[in-house]
């Protein structure tokens, strides 16, 4: 050992490991790692959880090998922007590799979240028959298993704790499988099932809720009768999230007060989630628990703005709203004058594509919100108007956003009073919100505020851009500042050869970065990939396939990822998506 | 830059008109009546920058204000006067967005960038008919995750006739202006995707099916997802033929399958559209020569 770092022999290793326990984050524990030789085993030895934000970055057996004692482990696979169709099916993003290793490697893993991810029903098997100590496995966006696969985690992981199935497409060719949990299986604190689509046998869910006395978390699947959640509610009344699933009512009288007390009995309730379907008449019986309400996801078709607002004017602790926009801007303001603590909003568009009514969701609403609740820091606003001057309020009311998502739903969409594109607007949420570190941009925008967000965007660490920019510049200017930016994922803008080359430096500071649609050509890639041999430079071809060397230079690339690596090109990728 | 061009004097004044108008240079075709519709609404529009405004600074000050409802025309088509007379009888007299919808039907048309060419296609052909949904030709776009919108079509899809029944009544007690709202339940229209394969083509695909009205147009959107030109006039022929029999002519290169969700594979076009949709859980298109042994 070098004499300078003689100092680490000051303290026996278990020392270091304790006061590397504290260290919050993995930039910090990778930052320690550097330090010494020391430091790195130590470091490495005792790190007990890992994220892997992107799966093809790392070999599995590679990440397995560094960190030996891992505990809990997070992987993401296919990018963001897969989540709107945009990559292809069958683009990869698949666990197999990385369940093998973690079986042989991890034995004693317990906690197993993936996100994106392609996952078989061999794998839950896997992992499922491995990792003696399972205790916790969260899917989310996951698609590739069935619940047969399901089964098998429930007959074998006598420890398991969570089950998390968060929007998975799941096969459904195992109607009980719920009924695998064996009899002497408690453990259960959390479970989600709410994205399964099959009917749920009532009796065996009830019998598995009665027996887990530790059961905080409840998110049932699609069609609940008003019947059946009022007996499961009676059977837990310790819950602290239950997502009712889709609620029908069956319209006859002594329901209602059944619905009522069953919810009041849920003293410890914090969130409530679900699809309300059983109509506005019932919602009423919910008003015993909306002051406890700390989180309320409230998708719904029938529930009209007058009914929802009293809903909601009596949630005087929420701090987590999720709606859809027939909320409307009366809805908001209600919001706006009752929950003080609102930390985050999300609307989403009941009518996506234009086809019914308009609702009157306007930029009104953001800003009573944004006015009214001051300790609002993340938002998603689905809307389809909006004006600088309202972006501007909004940015001065709530200086410390961290997460602003805006879609407009028209591309292109100007302010619509003065008819300019929204760059101001925008620049004042980029410079006067300092610790921004989402941003979702939309509507009429130009080059003109891809300088402001490269210049004040500091804190940004993901930025997603949709038909938006004039010429290369707009890119360069994303490229060259937002010092912190790690995801960036465009579509359709003009962004081409000559941003991309000439930061290429910052490619590899980043996670990654998706383009499709936007004007960037092979012969740009290639140079790409040549200079930065730690970038895989992946080409998605749909016209099926074939070899990459006979295309010309000119050849126009429609989809473009491109991210760090220590992996190499993958070997998993289809025909059509090539590493160049 | 552009956006100052196209809207010379911006907020209230009939050089609005104008500004409507300069927006033509970017070759697209719109009506003077248009301009009317624009001209009406103006009065209201610098008041409601003031509101605007205060509403950031206080909240509750500026009650009294309505929000203009954004009327809903449809982007990707030229205007036409055909489609003033239900403009003007939704508009409100306070409707500064009517100038809005006109303006940005402008800009969609207009072509810029890259990504806007699969909406001017579907624009071209459709020029005097009845409201298309916008955005429907962009894939991806809005950006909600495909999960949700599957979501949202089953919910609005089985909610039981009782819940409906209430719904719909209470509604038609409403106002004058919600009135409209009651009849949002089925009309309303989510996406659902499904996964289409090509036989011979590796790359999996999803169509929102509930973006179309009929097999016609799915033919053309698989045509163009699949990007084989003759693909649709041979769908089509299949589609008409309804049977069997006739796809085994020789003019018919494909034919589009379906499984059902009985996990049966059955040719697309023998039952109501509707139905259809209902019952699609995944599509394939089969050459030929490989349609042996699918049930009728």
């Amino acid at each position: 050992m070098d004499r300078a770092f003689s100092w680490v022999a000051a303290f026996p290793d278990e020392v270091w490991e304790h006061t590397f326990s504290f260290l919050p984050t993995d930039a910090d524990r990778n930052a320690v790692a550097l330090v010494c030789r020391s430091w790195h085993r130590i470091e490495r030895l005792s790190r007990r959880k890992i994220f892997v934000g992107n799966c093809y970055a790392v070999e599995p057996a590679a990440a397995v090998r560094r960190f030996p004692e891992v505990r809990a482990a997070t992987i993401k696979g296919k990018p963001h922007f897969a989540d709107f169709n945009l990559t292809i099916t069958d683009w990869g993003g698949g666990a197999g590799r990385w369940i093998q290793s973690m079986a042989k490697g991890w034995p004693l893993l317990e906690e197993l979240r993936l996100k994106r991810m392609v996952v078989s029903d061999d794998c839950l098997e896997i992992a499922a028959r491995s990792f003696k100590n399972f205790r916790v496995l969260s899917l989310a966006s996951c698609e590739g298993f069935s619940t047969a696969g399901l089964a098998s985690v429930a007959a074998n992981c006598r420890n398991l704790k969570a089950l998390d199935l968060h929007e998975n497409e799941v096969e459904e060719n195992c109607i009980n499988w719920i009924s695998h949990f064996p009899e002497s299986f408690t453990s259960l604190v959390t479970l989600n099932i709410a994205c399964l689509d099959g009917e749920m046998n009532v009796s065996i869910l009830e019998r598995l809720i009665s027996r887990c006395p530790n059961l905080k978390t409840l998110r049932l699947n699609h069609v609940t009768p008003l019947e059946k959640l009022v007996g499961l509610l009676h059977r837990a009344p310790q819950l602290v999230d239950l997502g009712i699933g889709m609620l029908i009512g069956e319209g006859h009288p002594g329901l209602f007060s059944k619905l009522e007390s069953a919810f009041a009995h849920l003293k410890h309730l914090k969130n409530l989630s679900g699809i309300w379907e059983a109509g506005p008449l019932y919602l009423p019986a919910i008003y015993s628990i909306c002051e406890g309400l700390t989180a309320l996801h409230l998708c719904d078709s029938s529930i009209q703005t007058p009914e929802l607002s009293k809903v909601v004017s009596r949630c005087k602790n929420l701090q987590q709203l999720w709606a859809m926009d027939l909320i409307e801007d009366d809805g908001l303001i209600a919001v706006a004058s009752s929950c003080k603590l609102l930390r985050e909003l999300r609307i989403f568009p009941s009518d996506p594509h234009g086809l019914a009514q308009p609702v009157y969701l306007t930029q009104y609403g953001l800003l009573a919100v944004s006015s009214g609740c001051v300790m609002l820091e993340s938002v998603l606003y689905f809307c389809r108007q909006m004006t600088n001057s309202a972006l501007l309020a909004i940015a001065n009311n709530c200086p410390n956003l961290t997460c602003f998502r805006l879609c407009i739903i028209e591309p292109y969409t100007p302010d619509y009073i003065t008819q300019e594109p929204l760059d101001a607007g925008f620049g004042a949420i980029v410079e006067l919100c300092k610790d921004l570190r989402r941003l979702s941009i939309s509507g009429l925008l130009t080059d003109r505020v891809f300088k402001t967000i490269g210049a004040s965007a500091n804190r940004l660490e993901m930025l997603s851009v949709a038909f938006a920019g004039d010429t290369d510049a707009g890119l360069h200017y994303i490229l060259s500042g937002c010092k912190k930016l790690r995801k960036l994922e465009i579509r359709d803008c003009p962004f081409g050869d000559k941003a991309l080359l000439d930061n290429a430096d910052k490619l590899e500071a980043m996670r990654s970065l998706w383009m499709s649609s936007c004007s960037v050509t092979l012969g740009a890639c290639r140079l790409l990939a040549k200079k930065m041999p730690r970038l895989n430079v992946e080409v998605i071809d749909e016209n099926g396939g074939g070899s990459l060397e006979s295309w010309p230079d000119d050849c126009h690339v429609e989809k473009l990822y491109i991210y760090r690596t220590i992996a190499g090109p993958r070997t998993d990728a289809p025909p059509f998506v090539l590493t160049v | 830059m552009e956006g100052d061009r196209r809207c010379g004097g911006g907020a209230a004044s009939p050089a609005s008109v104008s500004s409507v108008s300069k927006a033509a240079e970017r070759d697209v075709a719109v009506e003077d009546d248009v301009a009317a519709g624009v001209a009406e609404g103006e009065e209201g529009e610098s008041d409601r920058d003031d509101e605007g405004l205060e509403l950031g600074l206080t909240l509750g000050a500026a009650r009294k204000w309505n929000p203009p409802p954004v009327r809903w025309s449809p982007c990707l088509h030229i205007l036409t006067a055909k489609d003033l007379p239900s403009l003007a009888s939704l508009a409100s007299p306070r409707s500064p967005s009517a100038s809005s919808v006109s303006s940005s039907s402008v800009t969609n048309l207009s072509g810029v960038g890259t990504g806007t060419k699969r909406s001017a296609e579907s624009a071209s052909p459709d020029v005097a008919g009845s409201p298309q949904p916008p955005s429907q030709m962009v894939v991806g776009w809005p950006p909600i995750r495909a999960f949700r919108m599957n979501s949202l079509f089953n919910q609005s899809k089985e909610h039981t006739p009782e819940t409906t029944a209430v719904a719909i009544k209470k509604s038609v007690s409403k106002d004058q202006s919600r009135k409209d709202q009651g009849g949002r339940r089925t009309e309303m229209r989510n996406s659902m995707f499904v996964k289409v394969k090509m036989d011979g083509d590796p790359i999996g695909r999803k169509v929102d099916l509930n973006a179309h009205h009929s097999y016609e147009a799915l033919a053309v959107s698989l045509e163009l997802m699949f990007q084989k030109p003759t693909m649709a006039t041979n769908l089509l022929t299949s589609f008409d033929g309804a049977k069997a029999m006739n796809l085994l002519d020789s003019s018919s290169e494909f034919a589009l399958t379906y499984e059902d969700k009985d996990g049966d594979w059955m040719l697309v076009g023998d039952v109501p559209w509707g139905m259809f949709v209902e019952t699609a859980k995944r599509l394939r298109i089969m050459k030929i020569s490989d349609a042996t042994g699918l049930s009728i």
